[in-house]
């Protein structure tokens, strides 16, 4: 495994947020999870790999573990580290770091006629209204991969 | 099918799937003709492609006359390649053996990528002809895709079919009267969608990295060596008339800020940063969920 050299931590409520979500996707796992779950496990996106680590039971063995994976955006090769902590089988913790190679520094200073989100929102597309989907399905890769490093660690 | 009725066109294409959709199905001949034009495009300009004319680039350095639709491409890759200060460049780094042009001509790229020479070093773009000063590995890919979308919407039109929408796998071309609802699709979920945009007569990319950094409610990835926030672009959306020009924009985006960009070229943007925020101009007002 490559050495963690780590620029970047998520807060730490944040990374509970991600737990939440990744955890989510297990299936019947979380009866409190609205929709998303089914939605996110019919498809072959990372919540599926995650459903399936988190869906296996006693398979892994407890504890916090990291794995770095790497991935190509527009920008050239990144890594993404990734941090799961594992109890009884499940997800309960995810914490991403970024290793932003190329860092493409924001310089919005409110000069242009348009605007700013503070957050974006995802909704499920199989409940829009929606003729077609806009989107580069590059998703994952670099999480997938270092999920599936944690999964042969905790075995 | 966008439309109820329409007729959709599905077929492979450059290494990915396209679907055409009609309001009427389209004929035999004319399908054969917009798999012509694919096939035309691949031959010419793939790199994977041992008997395309950038392959014969690779071998031998030499002058090179590739069809029409290659003075456009080269003049959005000449201002692209000044405004982002080299970052965007048709000119693949690294050894042309590690790319895969070995003496057994593999095509198996392996090992990372060396930084690309310079433009003016290297390559003169005079229109449709190119005139190379050393073997060289053109990759057209940043907006490839979507002149070839341009190309098939040029064909389609000179057969009389004006409505129609083509998706060449997320990226899309509407023409017609109907404007057709398009969902943003999450930069980290295929299943949802962070808005909605109407299409009505223009193209509409998309780019993203895969850079699983953030989810709903996740406001703050903060870096280690400042304490600041993160803004580091996740995925763009760009909407023009010619889809070559917003495939090309939409990784543009990923250096240069569509503010920056759009002082020169005419056309919408939406970015998405690694923070979970979003910046867009007046064409993407209103087209995020809150």
């Amino acid at each position: 495994m490559r050495p963690s050299v780590r620029t970047s931590v998520f807060a730490g409520f944040a990374g509970l947020s991600l737990a939440g979500t990744v955890a989510g996707c297990a299936p019947s796992a979380t009866p409190g999870t609205p929709a998303p779950a089914g939605a996110a496990a019919d498809s072959s996106s990372p919540s599926g790999t995650s459903s399936s680590l988190a869906s296996s039971g006693s398979v892994y063995r407890d504890g916090t573990y990291s794995a770095d994976g790497t991935y190509r955006s527009p920008q050239g090769q990144e890594t993404v580290g990734v941090q799961l902590t594992l109890a009884s089988g499940t997800v309960i913790a995810v914490k991403i770091t970024e290793h932003p190679s190329n860092p493409n520094t924001r310089k919005f200073q409110g000069e242009f006629s348009g605007g700013i989100a503070a957050q974006v929102v995802g909704r499920n597309i199989d409940e829009l209204k929606v003729e077609k989907v806009a989107g580069s399905s590059l998703t994952s890769g670099g999480f997938n991969e270092a999920v599936e490093k944690i999964k042969a660690e905790a075995k | 099918m966008p439309k109820p009725g329409w007729d959709d066109f599905r077929f492979d294409g450059i290494g990915t799937p396209w679907e055409i959709s009609t309001p009427r199905p389209l004929d035999a001949s004319l399908r054969a003709r917009l798999l012509a034009v694919v096939e035309r495009y691949d031959g010419d300009w793939s790199r994977f492609r041992s008997h395309s004319t950038v392959s014969a680039m690779a071998r031998e350095p030499g002058r090179y006359e590739l069809p029409a639709e290659a003075a456009a491409l080269g003049r959005l890759y000449r201002s692209l390649y000044e405004m982002t200060g080299g970052a965007m460049t048709p000119l693949i780094g690294g050894s042309l053996e590690r790319l895969g042009y070995d003496a057994a001509y593999s095509l198996r790229p392996s090992g990372s990528a060396l930084p690309a020479p310079r433009w003016d070093d290297v390559l003169t773009w005079d229109g449709h002809v190119l005139t190379t000063a050393v073997r060289l590995v053109l990759d057209i890919g940043a907006a490839g895709k979507g002149q070839l979308v341009d190309l098939l919407a040029a064909e389609l039109q000179s057969c009389g079919v004006d409505s129609f929408v083509i998706d060449a796998s997320g990226d899309l071309l509407h023409r017609g009267p109907d404007p057709v609802t398009v969902a943003l699709e999450h930069p980290y979920d295929p299943a949802r969608a962070i808005g909605t945009v109407q299409l009505a007569g223009g193209a509409l990319c998309a780019s993203a990295s895969n850079r699983r950094a953030w989810g709903d409610g996740l406001h703050h990835v903060l870096d280690g060596t400042t304490g600041l926030p993160v803004s580091t672009a996740v995925a763009t959306w760009t909407m023009a008339e010619s889809t070559m020009v917003a495939d090309a924009l939409a990784t543009a985006l990923f250096f240069v800020p569509g503010a920056e960009l759009e002082r020169t070229l005419d056309f919408s943007w939406l970015t998405v940063f690694a923070d979970g925020s979003a910046a867009f101009s007046a064409g993407f007002e209103g087209t995020l969920f809150t």
